[in-house]
């Protein structure tokens, strides 16, 4: 069974303070940490344990400028055995569908077996890109996708619905699924283990190769155009209370109180 | 008549003997050869040169059996008769093949003397077994297993040792040689005897039984836990030869995970239980142990390297060996808090802290058999350059009002270099520990800067869990930070820094061209503090008329022989009161937050071992517990909020009774 994954390296922003240039158009990324998109990791981690049953290759494919080697020489240390950078700056201001088609160029001519991407990036947070590759390389496809059990030329997929619910759907092989988080555990990844695949080839490509124009791509090939980026502003009425414990709790039963709640 | 000694009497086919003989010294040489084509697997580590101090370890631990009477008196009794007995015992024997057939010797007195030495060597060995015996079944010592082993093992022994007096005795029954009585238990044994002369018929075979028990017994003991006899010498003589590192890059071509040293170590243990008793994770409840984790390691090996292993039979009775409790999984190794508290009450020296750093490199290598929130911390680790999730920003945060010199910032940089550390720098707890220290520096005026938000993790962390990768990286970082700062001289809040400073470091550093190796001092806080108040540089003038307790850190105590140092500074405070908790110093009990716990709750048991830790403090009955590391102040502090103990008992670090009591601690910081 060979797999393709698409991956995406993303700004680690859980606890970065977020500052945007002056135009409002872009978060500065210079001094933040880059990683692998979270709902990526289980991708890959789910791609190489379906390899590790069944047999077949993972490759590995992301769409950025060089430093993006970094999450692809990742997914190699973890199992992956092919990685493809798509090493395009354009697509910067792409929106779903330009990435969605940049990934097509890349993985139409692959052979393979299943195609599986994050539920969505953490950096724009679309949650369409795999959804619109799928249509475009006309695959079934299934979302959110939480267990996944292979048999002879299909597979019972898990997909996360609301309230705990979860949808069991049966679903043809070859397909594309997006990944949920939770599906299983992500294996570490160890220093040694990135070094020993430090000399691994890495297929490089770009948009001109895969043939695309710059009109296709960036912003002028884009459906959607972000018009403007801004800070939420700073909220009021929140308060930092002081004292011991016993005061502190007193003063919050007060406030709970006051408010009406009790 | 000469007193001499009878051999082979009424004795046929004497060759059938020496067959067996030889047999049996086959069967105990192959098994020999076993365990050591299992050790030629492992690592290197060190070489093994000769040392006047493993030969005294040999004598003092081995022979004289120091450290099995540690904390254990009847246990060391025990060992000793048996020890002495079975070694006394097979000397006798190798006289006996020298007087035979090389020079007779064994007559007249000098037979005399033997043989009563040889019935007192007989009857120690006996009582040894019998007491082994009731320890172990009647008492139920609860530190002892009970496998099939453990009994095989001493009735056979005793076997062996009652069938030699009933052969005598009825040879001397009819003999009745002059000296008899000089062989007394034989002797007296030969009364049973009432018809010497029937009885005789059985005699030959009663000869056979012992010879074939004796040779059977020597064919088996390398098969069963009486092989530390070998193995515990080894493993003492091993033990104080220093460690040479590895680097991970040679380590991730190696095929074996251990050091033949480990192998060796694990081969000298008998599981005795004592490692059991100590280790905090087995006393809260954890499915750890590190008898477990050794069992376990030596069967794999065996599994692995044994040249038996082909046979499915042998596969088998490795695993049938241990019954119940032997359901042990990789991923437990993870529960090890590092502590060291089982090599410090094991006697045999197994270093299994060190094996199962060895052991966790592997696991991290492979990456699929880790706790979540341990990857958690380690992408973090890496990320960070901090296991708390916090940027470069914060790490300097906790010292913005006090005017703290950056080293990165000032041109010479001749002073002392405050390591403050990720947690002490980024947990709010543990901050106070730094503003505190900080705030007795500048009072000592003690010249001193720190590395600002460029100081970088010491490496510590990754260490602990086996991620050498990672803490490679980040000690090249600080390596080449106190290189470009021209700093000598460090001193460390935490106790793990500290360590990994002074007794990691140094082997790395070794590997390299001189030209390139930084040599610095390190000292941990508490050092340094006894130092100024040795020298009358702090004010410690307000009596305060309280009763504290001092928690050992684990890094401080056990790993670097720093127990009395943080006593003295309390001792040095007026009107303070010091008692101790019922386990301290070398016994001290981890508070849970060594080998990377402190990020892993999810392993926790259904009582954390900082709360039995803070139980201990409650019973002293003391207001203050002081300990010595931001680690175990966390671990504490939180116990005692989980505990309900927050009204009666607080947690301290030492620096913050100290800068109390010069009533430099700010005011209205504590709670």
């Amino acid at each position: 069974m060979n797999i393709v994954v698409c991956v995406r390296q993303v700004p680690e922003v859980a606890d970065a303070e977020l500052e945007i240039d002056k135009e409002g158009t872009e978060i500065l990324k210079e001094d933040l940490v880059m990683d692998i998109n979270e709902w990526d990791n289980y991708a890959v981690e789910e791609a190489v344990r379906i390899k590790e049953a069944h047999g077949g290759k993972v490759t590995v494919v992301t769409l950025g400028d060089e430093d993006c080697e970094d999450v692809l020489r990742t997914a190699l240390a973890m199992g992956a055995e092919e990685a493809i950078l798509i090493n395009e700056e354009g697509f910067e201001l792409s929106d779903a569908a330009g990435i969605a088609q940049g990934l097509y160029r890349a993985i139409r001519d692959l052979p393979f077996d299943l195609l599986l991407t994050g539920a969505q990036c953490s950096d724009d947070g679309w949650a369409q890109v795999g959804l619109i590759l799928a249509e475009y390389l006309g695959l079934p496809y299934a979302s959110l996708v939480v267990g996944i059990e292979i048999s002879e030329g299909k597979m019972i997929v898990q997909r996360e619905l609301e309230s705990n619910t979860v949808e069991k759907v049966e679903i043809p092989i070859p397909a594309a699924l997006t990944i949920q988080t939770g599906i299983n555990n992500p294996r570490y990844v160890s220093i040694m283990g990135i070094q020993k695949v430090r000399k691994t080839e890495i297929k490089e490509t770009n948009s001109g190769e895969l043939g695309l124009s710059e009109e296709e791509i960036g912003l002028k090939g884009s459906s959607v155009a972000s018009q403007k980026l801004s800070l939420p502003p700073v909220g009021e009425g929140a308060e930092i209370l002081t004292g011991s414990l016993s005061e502190i709790c007193e003063k919050t039963t007060q406030i709970i109180r006051d408010k009406g709640v009790i | 008549m000469i007193p001499s000694r009878t051999s082979y009497w009424l004795i046929q086919h004497v060759w059938v003997f020496y067959l067996l003989a030889a047999v049996a010294v086959g069967v105990f040489l192959f098994g020999v050869i076993i365990h050591v084509s299992v050790w030629i697997k492992g690592i290197r580590r060190q070489t093994i040169p000769f040392s006047w101090r493993g030969i005294s370890n040999l004598f003092l631990d081995g022979l004289l059996g120091r450290r099995i009477f540690r904390g254990d008196i009847a246990a060391g009794t025990m060992h000793i008769l048996i020890m002495w007995g079975f070694l006394g015992l097979f000397v006798g024997t190798v006289l006996i093949s020298v007087d035979y057939w090389l020079y007779h010797f064994l007559s007249g007195f000098f037979y005399i003397w033997y043989s009563t030495c040889l019935e007192i060597l007989g009857l120690m060995l006996m009582i040894g077994l019998v007491w082994s015996l009731i320890r172990r079944y009647i008492q139920r010592v609860p530190r002892l297993e009970r496998r099939i082993e453990d009994l095989t093992v001493v009735i056979w022994l005793f076997a062996v040792v009652l069938s030699g007096f009933v052969v005598e005795g009825l040879r001397l029954a009819n003999q009745s040689p002059e000296w008899a009585k000089w062989s007394f238990a034989g002797h007296w044994l030969s009364f049973l005897f009432t018809q010497p002369q029937g009885a005789l018929s059985i005699y030959p075979y009663l000869w056979w039984v012992h010879a074939l028990l004796s040779l059977g017994l020597i064919a088996y003991i390398p098969f069963c836990k009486l092989f530390h006899m070998l193995g515990a010498p080894a493993s003492i003589y091993l033990e104080n030869q220093p460690l040479q590192a590895i680097l991970a890059e040679s380590r991730a071509q190696d095929k074996e995970v251990f050091s033949y040293r480990d192998m060796i170590f694990f081969d000298a243990c008998t599981s005795c239980g004592r490692c059991v008793e100590v280790c905090p994770s087995s006393g809260a409840g954890e499915p750890f142990s590190p008898r477990d984790f050794i069992v376990w390691a030596r069967d794999n090996l065996l599994m692995k390297y044994h040249p038996l292993n082909h046979f499915n039979w042998f596969e088998n009775w490795i695993t049938r060996r241990h019954t119940k409790e032997q359901v042990f999984e990789p991923q437990k190794i993870w529960h090890c808090t590092t502590c060291k508290a089982c090599l410090d009450v094991c006697p045999v020296y197994v270093a299994t802290p060190d094996a199962i750093q060895q052991a966790r490199s592997k696991l991290v290598e492979e990456g699929t058999h880790m706790p979540p929130l341990l990857t958690q911390s380690l992408k973090n680790l890496y990320k960070y350059n901090n296991p708390w999730e916090a940027t470069k920003k914060k790490r300097a945060q906790w010292s913005r009002d006090l005017e703290i010199p950056d080293i990165s910032q000032s041109k010479e940089a001749e002073g002392l270099c405050y390591f403050v550390g990720c947690t002490t720098s980024m947990d709010i707890r543990a901050q106070e520990l730094a503003r505190s220290f900080a705030r007795i520096l500048k009072y000592g005026r003690v010249p001193f800067g720190t590395l600002g938000k460029r100081e970088p993790c010491c490496g510590d962390i990754a260490r602990r869990v086996g991620e050498d990768g990672l803490f490679e990286k980040q000690m090249e970082d600080c390596i080449e930070l106190f290189r470009r700062y021209g700093i000598r001289d460090v001193v460390t809040s935490s106790p793990h820094c500290f360590h990994t400073f002074r007794n990691e470091y140094p082997a790395f550093q070794a590997l390299k061209p001189p030209e390139e190796q930084v040599e610095f001092r390190v000292r941990h806080y508490t050092q340094l503090l006894r130092e100024l108040v040795a020298a009358g540089s702090l004010k410690l003038g307000k009596p305060l008329n309280i009763k504290v307790t001092y928690h050992d850190p684990c890094y401080l105590g056990r790993h670097n022989q720093i127990y009395d140092v943080p006593r003295e500074v309390i001792a040095a405070i007026p009107g303070v009161q010091m008692v101790e908790m019922a386990h301290n110093r070398a016994d001290s009990l981890c508070c849970g937050g060594g080998g990377d716990r402190i990020w892993q709750e999810d392993l926790d048991a259904d009582v954390k071992m900082s709360e039995i830790r803070i139980r201990e403090a409650e019973d002293t009955g003391a207001e203050i517990l002081i300990t010595a590391c931001p680690l175990c102040l966390i671990m504490l502090e939180d116990a005692r909020k989980t505990t309900g103990l927050e009204d009666s008992l607080r947690v301290m670090d030492l620096n913050e009774l100290v800068a109390m009591v010069m009533g430099l601690d700010g005011g209205g910081e504590q709670e």
